[in-house]
């Protein structure tokens, strides 16, 4: 044997201090469904971590080549004893087996060294880069911040999507739904803003987590490579708690994301989390509470389904800055059944939060990308945080688009249409071409500006629509090599000066010059 | 209240409800009650060897006081997995003073 190994066991030795502790016990007297049934406890707390004693009657070389101590949480305290959730393999706990109280509720680790990496809901990685060196250990459960310690959201985060950043502006610390059906593109938008923050200085780029709820593997692996390709992993966490996992995980994993986040928002970071989806975590926990025997009350979800969402994103919000002035942006989303936005979750969710983005699948049948139904898509508190640039462009592209929407009804049905309302639906309709976008390719917010001024100025108006796509990217190459300065200062001064006008206006004037084909209305 | 009486007492309220046929599955919770209070009281002493039995009694004197145990009531079991020492286990306390827990402690420190 090697010598330094024998000396490491003989300082254990002769540094060992034996513990005579009580330790507080009760034991397990029915399992089923990953819940447990424990008789005693009664000290016990809710939300408490419980270890099981595996080792009872097993020899003292197959208790060492035991893997890692298998946990539980304490979900309910009841008269005779308590009822938990197996953090773990559920067959490895059996009727009788001695369930030990730690005292401590659910700790998941935090840090630096979890950027780049993927986590389960319990914080332990799980892609394959070996364990965490000296995590931070932060509470699962925490109280959200105070009045006192909050300031109001005033600091934009640009999504890169036009539609978005000009329409239904997001703030740092804000809560912003998105909403949609099935294939709608949810996740891309939350995805398109993780690979957005790139655009940021790193030392202003908030920290992303997204947190992966009944997903499948597959989909999950394909994020995680995608934000490889975009470079974005190394400022993003992800929590994964798949369709294959136990509800109880399920149910914790947006938790574990929030309090992963709330380290660094402590340190005076900002934070961006994403809760993909909330949908799929209200059914974990119905099923978990169903198991537990709670009542069921409207869909068979318990009582507090609606506590269960609200104190979740009241942890999302933006320090003081006697705090640190560190935020936690949260993008919870939610998925909705043929549309239906007033079911129970939707509307729970819809009302805890600061806003919606309601994606269509009409109009993403129709390949209008992103799916975003105006009308219904707001921003209550983004508003606050649009930067002036954005605000002098976009300020009237959601009546106009609203009113679009109206006449392009309209006009399925009237043959002749005055002149006025022909060139209110063909800008309508240049409009809804230039707020296209693909997904994995977010646009800096100078260059939204610049083409939306284009856009609000007539510069397609010329322009066939099949076309405007095409224009649009050429003139965004020509701003960006012809014209980099205009974009830098846009970028510095978050305004649109009249300077910067008419260096814009004198761009689109030339860039018409150079390329009057495309100007030609074919 | 005398228990034969108060069985009566039941049986009768029972038979004017027409549900005399319910008397055993009662008769069985009662049992099942009765078992559990009887493993909530009861304290157990594990030693790995049966020749350890009368020392261990006497190192765990204490901490049975403390769960305000009687010895006489003590059950006492052997469990060779144990390798040494003792375990007091009962009333929601575990007082775990054996050598595999000890073992497994310093095997742990040494490995982290």
């Amino acid at each position: 044997m090697d010598s330094s190994i024998v000396e490491k066991i003989v300082k254990e030795i002769e540094g060992y201090t034996p513990k005579h502790d009580h330790e507080h016990v009760g034991r397990v007297t029915a399992v089923g469904d990953g819940v447990v049934a424990i008789d005693g406890l009664s000290k016990a707390v809710m939300s408490e971590v419980i270890v099981f004693e595996e080792g009872k009657s097993k020899k003292l070389e197959d208790s060492m080549h035991q893997t890692s101590a298998l946990l539980g949480l304490i979900l309910n305290l009841e008269e005779d004893g308590v009822r938990a959730s197996i953090l773990g393999d559920t067959s490895r706990v059996a009727e009788g087996m001695t369930v030990k109280s730690t005292g401590k509720i659910l700790m998941v680790p935090s840090g630096e060294e979890l950027l780049g990496r993927v986590v389960n809901a319990l914080g332990e990685p799980v892609d394959g880069k070996g364990p965490f060196k000296k995590p931070v250990m932060m509470p699962v459960e925490r109280q959200a911040s105070g009045v006192i310690d909050r300031k109001h959201v005033s600091v934009p985060l640009q999504t890169g999507i036009k539609a978005i950043d000009a329409m239904i502006p997001i703030g740092r610390g804000q809560r912003e739904l998105i909403i949609g059906d099935r294939s709608t593109g949810k996740t891309t938008i939350a995805i398109d803003t993780i690979i957005n923050q790139k655009n940021d200085p790193a030392d202003k780029r908030p920290i992303c987590i997204y947190v992966a709820v009944g997903q499948k593997e597959s989909k999950t692996a394909r994020i995680m490579q995608q934000l490889r390709d975009a470079g974005a992993l190394e400022y993003t966490i992800i929590v994964d708690a798949s369709a294959s996992a136990p509800a109880t995980l399920q149910y914790l994993a947006p938790f574990t994301g929030a309090a992963i986040g709330e380290y660094f928002m402590d340190q005076g970071k900002d934070v961006l989390v994403i809760y993909d989806d909330l949908s799929k975590q209200a059914v974990a926990y119905r099923q978990l509470s169903l198991l537990l025997r709670r009542p069921p009350g409207r869909e068979a979800y318990p009582g507090d389904i609606f506590y269960l969402h609200s104190r979740l994103l009241e942890r999302a919000c933006r320090l003081s800055e006697e705090k640190g002035g560190g935020s936690l942006t949260a993008l919870p989303i939610i998925e909705t059944l043929e549309g239906d936005i007033s079911a129970y979750i939707p509307t729970n969710v819809i009302s805890i939060t600061d806003g919606q983005i309601f994606l269509m699948a009409d109009l993403f049948n129709k390949g209008v990308r992103p799916a975003i139904d105006v009308g219904l898509s707001v921003s209550r508190v983004g508003g606050d945080a649009q930067t002036k640039a954005m605000k002098s462009v976009a300020g009237t592209l959601k009546l106009e688009l609203a009113q679009f929407r109206e006449l392009e009804a309209f006009m399925q049905f009237a043959q002749d249409l005055d002149k006025a309302t022909a060139d209110r639906i063909a800008s309508g309709q240049r409009m809804v071409e230039v707020l296209k976008q693909k997904n994995g390719a977010p646009l800096p917010f100078e260059k939204q500006v610049a083409i939306l001024y284009a856009a609000t100025h007539a510069f397609f108006a010329d322009v066939a629509i099949t076309k405007v796509i095409e224009v649009e990217k050429q003139f965004t190459e020509y701003l960006d090599g012809q014209h980099s300065k205009t974009l830098a200062e846009i970028k510095k001064t978050g305004l649109v000066s009249e300077d910067l006008k008419k260096e814009l206006n004198r761009a689109m004037e030339e860039f018409k010059l150079a390329h009057t084909e495309l100007f030609a209305m074919k | 209240m005398d228990p034969k009486k108060s069985v009566h007492a039941v049986h009768k309220i029972l038979e004017t409800e027409g549900r005399t046929e319910l008397m055993p599955r009662i008769a069985r919770a009662f049992e099942r009650l009765a078992a559990r209070e009887h493993s909530r009281n009861t304290v157990t002493l594990t030693v790995a060897h049966k020749r350890d039995e009368a020392q261990s009694r006497q190192e765990a004197a204490e901490a049975l006081k403390e769960l305000g145990a009687d010895a006489h009531t003590l059950e006492t079991y052997v469990d060779d997995s144990l390798i040494g020492g003792w375990r007091l286990e009962g009333r929601e306390h575990l007082v775990d003073e054996s050598y595999k827990k000890h073992l497994l402690a310093i095997y742990t420190a040494a490995t982290l």
